[in-house]
């Protein structure tokens, strides 16, 4: 399927007026005038202007899923749905491994459950990079594959169009009602394959002195080239509160007379009090120790217990450090021997 | 779990509190809704806006309508949790994690090592085989603390003496003076060359500070247990009980979901499981 961009931007702008009872909100990936060269989340009720086919956004998908803050217990939920625009392959993977963790067990969470069934989900195709993105190294590519409802891939004044669940074919006769929609020709879709590919190559060749083999046996690695490697950390948190993945959790009681309430929000495995119990003691009081722990957690832990690496290559991390420590230079460097 | 949703919290009224030592107090609790464990599980007890933490029953596995926790006063949630008073409402969620597989216990000789408040979980396994004893061949049961007077259910392991097929050994660290003790002064781990170990395929349990658990196994080990039946209790931060906040991982286990009861080859390999 084909729409024209303007027409397909104006549709999002005006959904929730004009679709009432189902759609509750639509987020995009937008640019501000104050941040030119960053993409964010936002409620574009108020006509921002949208920014769908450069790099992923500034705050992880998962934010708007697995809130930093949200009561759980009890959970309020509505009808309506929300859309999503704009979300990149990388971000896909990352809900792909939160699934897996939050939904296909034996429990589930329940709001992280109702965010993703009450959601339209519209991703896009990469057609600009940041310095940081490295999806490629974990076989990730510039565009979805799957995990979308819908995904937008841009040819000059075009959106291809293509869905990939109900959700999305529900999203498609919505757009049907007020957008002139046109079939594909197999010479737009040419276009498609070779823009993809243009791109995946260069990502590529930006990423071409790190590989995955540099991301397995970090846990047998020398503890002093650890602490090497941490010496610059200031032990912020920033690198797992941006991260697409991180799902750890605090548990709060904010109950009152009438009921219990629990309230989760987001915690980071790198402040001292993490994994602090009961009496004080600590399983890693050294900043080096909970440093080396955000990367056995993301590409041995994670990887045993999911069979996919904690890590997306999305590069957030990078980009939010203070101290501009860079999680592919870190791996490359712990197997050097001091 | 029986419910999906984790967070859900169920009520429960508390009707008898025990103060066992300076320290520990046991307190009874009615959960509005049956709670039914298995022994070794533990619930998330919460104090209405304070917060939560994971405590094992000391009561013997049951359907659940009467349930106790022995919980020594060392943090916050578990200092307001000595402040509650019979009356006072507290909240359960759970059961979480592995069980003492006492079903294929049946017809072995068990041997049991319970230190300090590690005593709760292990008087919980203990009261459960002796409402089957004639089930298993025998229990050894060594319980150690630090003084007499942090010494826990002093009348009840009297009463417990007295169960054929038990034996009970008992030793404190020191008797400071003044204070009156009846058992020896040794290690948890001295006691066992007082009692006739039958290492193989027998199981043994440890539960206690982390450095009793630690010189505990390898002094099994050393006797000749089998590392698959040494069961250990792994203390770690659990702040959500069904594997989704991740503060206890240890490697791809969770220790509230796949533990807190490990045997020992499971998790040998693992990092800091003593810390």
């Amino acid at each position: 399927m084909l729409v024209k961009v303007k027409e397909f931007e104006t549709f999002l702008h005006n959904c929730v007026k004009d679709n009432p009872k189902e759609i509750g909100q639509v987020i995009a990936a937008c640019q501000v005038p104050v941040n030119p060269d960053s993409r964010f989340f936002i409620d574009i009720k108020e006509g921002k202007q949208l920014c769908l086919n450069s790099y992923r956004t500034v705050e992880p998908t998962r934010l708007l899923y697995y809130f930093t803050r949200e009561q759980v217990e009890p959970f309020n939920r509505s009808d309506k749905k929300r859309i999503i625009v704009g979300v990149k392959a990388c971000d896909l993977s990352a809900l792909k491994l939160l699934d897996k963790a939050l939904l296909e067990d034996d429990f589930q969470d329940p709001s992280y459950k109702y965010w993703r069934e009450n959601t339209i989900l519209i991703s896009s195709d990469c057609q600009e990079f940041s310095s940081v993105c490295h999806c490629t190294i974990f076989d990730g590519k510039p565009w979805a594959e799957d995990g979308f409802d819908v995904n937008l891939s841009k040819v000059n004044d075009s959106y291809n169009i293509i869905t990939g669940s109900s959700k999305g074919d529900f999203f498609i006769e919505l757009l049907k009602r007020f957008v002139n929609i046109s079939e594909q020709s197999s010479i737009n879709q040419e276009k498609v394959k070779i823009k993809r590919q243009d791109y995946y190559n260069k990502l590529k060749e930006k990423n071409e002195k790190y590989t995955i083999e540099s991301y397995s046996d970090l846990r047998v690695q020398d503890i002093k080239n650890w602490n090497k490697e941490s010496k610059k950390c200031i032990g912020c948190g920033a690198c797992t509160n941006i991260c697409g993945i991180c799902y750890c959790l605090i548990l709060n009681d904010e109950s009152t007379d009438d009921q219990f309430i629990k309230v989760r929000s987001t915690d980071s495995c790198q402040l001292n009090g993490y994994a602090r119990v009961a009496g004080g003691d600590t399983p890693r009081p050294q900043m080096y120790d909970r440093f080396r722990n955000r990367y056995l957690c993301k590409f041995d832990y994670v990887q045993s217990k999911f069979n996919t690496y904690g890590c997306t290559g999305c590069g957030r991390c990078i980009e939010a450090c203070p101290a501009e420590i860079d999680i592919r230079e870190v791996v490359k460097n712990v197997k050097v021997v001091v | 779990m029986a419910d999906k949703n984790p967070f859900k919290t169920i009520p429960a009224k508390i009707y008898e509190i025990v103060d066992e030592s300076p320290l520990i107090r046991t307190i009874k609790v009615k959960p509005e809704i049956n709670f039914p464990f298995q022994t070794g599980q533990f619930a998330e007890v919460s104090v209405p806006n304070i917060g939560e933490g994971p405590f094992t029953p000391s009561s013997p596995q049951s359907f659940g309508f009467n349930l106790e926790f022995t919980i020594m006063k060392t943090g916050f949630v578990t200092e307001h949790i000595h402040k509650t008073k019979v009356g006072d409402i507290i909240g359960l969620r759970g059961p979480f994690g592995s069980r003492y597989p006492i079903d294929e216990w049946k017809g072995k000789d068990v041997l049991i090592m319970g230190g300090g408040v590690g005593m709760a979980p292990t008087r919980s396994l203990f009261l459960s085989m002796v409402d089957n004893i004639d089930d298993y061949n025998s229990i050894t049961f060594l319980i150690a603390a630090r003084t007499p007077a942090d010494m826990i259910y002093k009348d009840q392991i009297q009463e417990w003496s007295k169960i054929q097929k038990v034996k009970i050994l008992k030793a404190v660290d020191k008797v400071p003076e003044g204070e009156k003790w009846d058992g020896d002064v040794c290690l948890v781990t001295k006691l066992l060359e007082k009692v006739k170990i039958k290492p193989k395929d027998n199981p043994a349990v440890t539960c206690g500070p982390p450095i009793m658990m630690k010189f505990g196994t390898l002094e099994l080990l050393k006797y000749g247990y089998a590392e698959e039946n040494i069961y250990l209790s792994m203390e770690k931060k659990m702040y959500c009980g069904h594997g989704q906040c991740r503060h206890c991982v240890m490697g791809k286990y969770y220790a509230c979901k796949d533990g807190a009861v490990f045997t020992y080859d499971k998790i040998k390999n693992e990092e800091k499981i003593w810390e």
